[in-house]
């Protein structure tokens, strides 16, 4: 298991230095001059200030070297201070990121919790009416964007029936992260953003159940007598552990994604809130920032995928 | 050389017994005739590329108003059938939605395709490329993938749309510089298993360079998916732009796109909730008639697959 960590761990660093690569040339590539950007704001500048401005950021060393000064404060979480907030970039995005991940992981659940079953019921009752109707849902999720589910909850349940808030976290004056005030507002954006995973797990899981169910190993434990019961809970379900762990990855992928836009619909103040805002107000230091994060998270996440595969499926640990 | 016959017995070895036409696209036709949704869902598409089409025409001739045409006395207009041109009512300022809606339907379409076909180049030459000369090419371009898919791809298009000023074209090629990485997978994985296959050991005996071999032995063999791929690759675009229009960061107005239609929708709720649900019943419609068309063609061209997963959303 140890030697599967640490190549895992491996196989990230070009992943990570790809990651910087791009973000830096797509900085660079950008028409607008960073010394404007930031005295945009202060009249009294003179072009000997500029000057010294540019010279004082490194902005006349060759690229390569910039990269490397760069890539070296990323290494050290300093992105730099928000051209907005006057503060480091770094504090900002530590203070949304517990508000996404404790999004993020309820859709997850949720989604978890309603496709999972949808797409072992469709592989058992496969060609049943049951099965059309789970096909159906899944591919119109697919095709409804995100923020038009959003802004229809809040439509109907929100604006004409009164049943869930319009938006934000907790009522006014209210702060508590595990309650039942926040648990009503996290409703909303909790099964919006559940739906991308509600239409890619009960597709993939189908085919892989149904996969399993052809396997000789399920005609042994029937043919031996034990109860269809026992056969798919010990046999059948234990087996699909390893497709639903890989599905995480799509999953995580879905929900990050869509934290900007989710967050945006529900004004849910986390991440992807803040980097809309950013963009909003042509922050670069911010906007590059959560880019980089929310990348290395995912970066992270995908590594935990591997390591929760290796340990619901021992042939990977044999063959790494 | 290799004729769609060839193309047929190499991707599908198992055809039905000979209908009224021999061969394997001919096959394909058969199937889609006797799908009564894949034909639903492209008289759909069809008419809705028709109407976006002849939208100049619609709405000189018969709305009689054009997409920045304001009447300000009918700002918030509900619905209505007295006026051709507030069928659909009016918006915020008073403009007509129905011929928004159409000059809506060019530009998503427009990405759609554009950005499809962009992504459709790319992934193709690349994963069939680095399929067929593996070694270090193979090395760059998946590390090009999987450097790409740890990117939330919104999050890099707003970062993009900071920098540079989008219009549809540019977007769509953007789009599609970024959304290749599942085609790139799937020719990839085909042609690294078709590449030692026995037909093409015998085009590279006769001496069939490398480019004749990809593009006359391969491609022929991965064509069927890849149409299906493209389909739902249009649908995630259009996703996608619309996504990040909505956001304001993609198509600015007052070019209206379905997606900047609804932003600032927060605004919408009481005065006029049509607002919303007539965009996002556009973009729903055009996309899940792409994804029914994806699902039905790949049925259609390899039977074998009928009920797997294939439609892959992006991020």
């Amino acid at each position: 298991m140890g030697k599967f960590v640490v190549r895992r761990l491996l196989q990230a660093v070009p992943t990570v230095f790809g990651i910087m690569l791009l973000t830096f040339i797509l900085t660079r590539l950008s028409p607008s001059d960073p010394v404007t950007l930031m005295v945009r704001t202060n009249p009294d500048i003179t072009e000997a200030d500029r000057a010294a401005l540019r010279e004082a950021l490194g902005l006349n060393d060759p690229l390569p070297l910039q990269f490397a000064h760069w890539a070296a404060n990323v290494a050290r979480l300093d992105f730099g201070d928000s051209f907005n907030y006057r503060r480091p970039v770094i504090q900002l995005i530590a203070e949304r990121i517990p508000n996404t991940l404790q999004l993020s992981l309820t859709s997850l659940a949720i989604a978890l919790v309603i496709a999972v079953p949808l797409g072992v019921l469709a592989a058992f009752y496969r060609g049943s009416a049951l099965d059309q109707v789970i096909r159906t849902v899944s591919v119109f999720l697919h095709a409804v964007p995100v923020f038009f589910l959003g802004l229809l909850f809040i439509l109907f349940f929100g604006i004409q029936w009164h049943v869930f808030p319009v938006g934000s976290m907790n009522v006014v004056g209210e702060s508590c992260t595990w309650c039942s005030d926040r648990l009503w507002h996290m409703a909303g954006p909790a099964v919006v953003g559940a739906a991308g995973g509600i239409a890619l797990i009960p597709r993939v899981l189908r085919t892989e159940v149904l996969e399993i169910l052809g396997q000789d190993f399920v005609r042994t434990a029937r043919s031996k007598g034990l109860r269809e019961r026992v056969v798919i809970l010990r046999h059948v379900m234990r087996n699909t552990l390893i497709p639903i762990v890989t599905l995480f990855g799509g999953i995580l992928t879905i929900l990050v994604g869509g934290s900007v836009i989710i967050e945006q619909v529900f004004n849910w103040p986390g991440l992807g809130r803040l980097l809309f805002e950013a963009a909003n107000n042509k922050d670069y230091p911010l906007v590059q920032a959560a880019v980089l994060i929310t990348s290395f998270l995912l970066v992270i996440s995908y590594i935990l995928r591997d390591l929760g595969y290796a340990a619901v499926d021992p042939r990977i640990k044999v063959g790494g | 050389m290799a004729s769609p016959a060839i193309a047929a017995r190499a991707v599908s070895p198992t055809l039905g017994p000979a209908r009224r036409h021999e061969g394997f696209w001919w096959d394909a036709l058969y199937r889609i005739q006797h799908d009564p949704t894949t034909i639903a869902a492209m008289a759909v598409l069809s008419l809705m590329i028709l109407l976006a089409l002849a939208a100049d025409v619609l709405a000189s001739h018969v709305f009689h108003t054009g997409y920045t045409n304001q009447d300000l006395f009918r700002t918030w207009g509900p619905p209505s059938l007295e006026d051709p041109k507030f069928w659909l009512g009016a918006d915020n300022l008073g403009r007509s939605q129905i011929v928004r809606l159409l000059y809506g339907a060019r530009v998503s379409l427009f990405i759609g395709v554009l950005g499809a076909s962009v992504s459709l180049g790319v992934g193709v030459s690349l994963g069939v490329t680095a399929g067929y000369f593996r070694g270090w090419w193979d090395d760059v371009v998946v590390w090009l993938v999987t450097t790409i898919a740890n990117i939330p791809i919104l999050f890099l298009l707003i970062l993009v749309g900071l920098y540079f000023r989008l219009d549809p074209l540019s977007l769509s090629v953007l789009i599609g510089m970024l959304g290749w990485l599942g085609i790139a997978n799937f020719a990839r994985g085909q042609t690294l298993a078709l590449r030692d296959r026995e037909f093409i050991q015998a085009a590279r005996t006769i001496g069939a360079s490398p480019p004749r071999i990809m593009t006359r032995h391969i491609l022929p063999n991965i064509l069927p998916l890849i149409i299906v791929l493209a389909m739902v690759d249009i649908g995630g675009i259009i996703l996608a732009e619309s996504a990040l229009s909505y956001l304001g960061f993609g198509i600015q107005p007052p070019v209206p796109s379905w997606g900047n239609m609804l932003s600032g929708s927060a605004q919408f709720y009481f005065l006029g909730p049509h607002l919303i649900i007539a965009p996002g019943a556009a973009i729903t419609v055009t996309v899940l008639c792409l994804y029914l068309i994806g699902d039905g063609l790949r049925d259609a061209l390899d039977p074998r697959l009928r009920g797997t997963a294939g439609v892959a959303r992006r991020g």
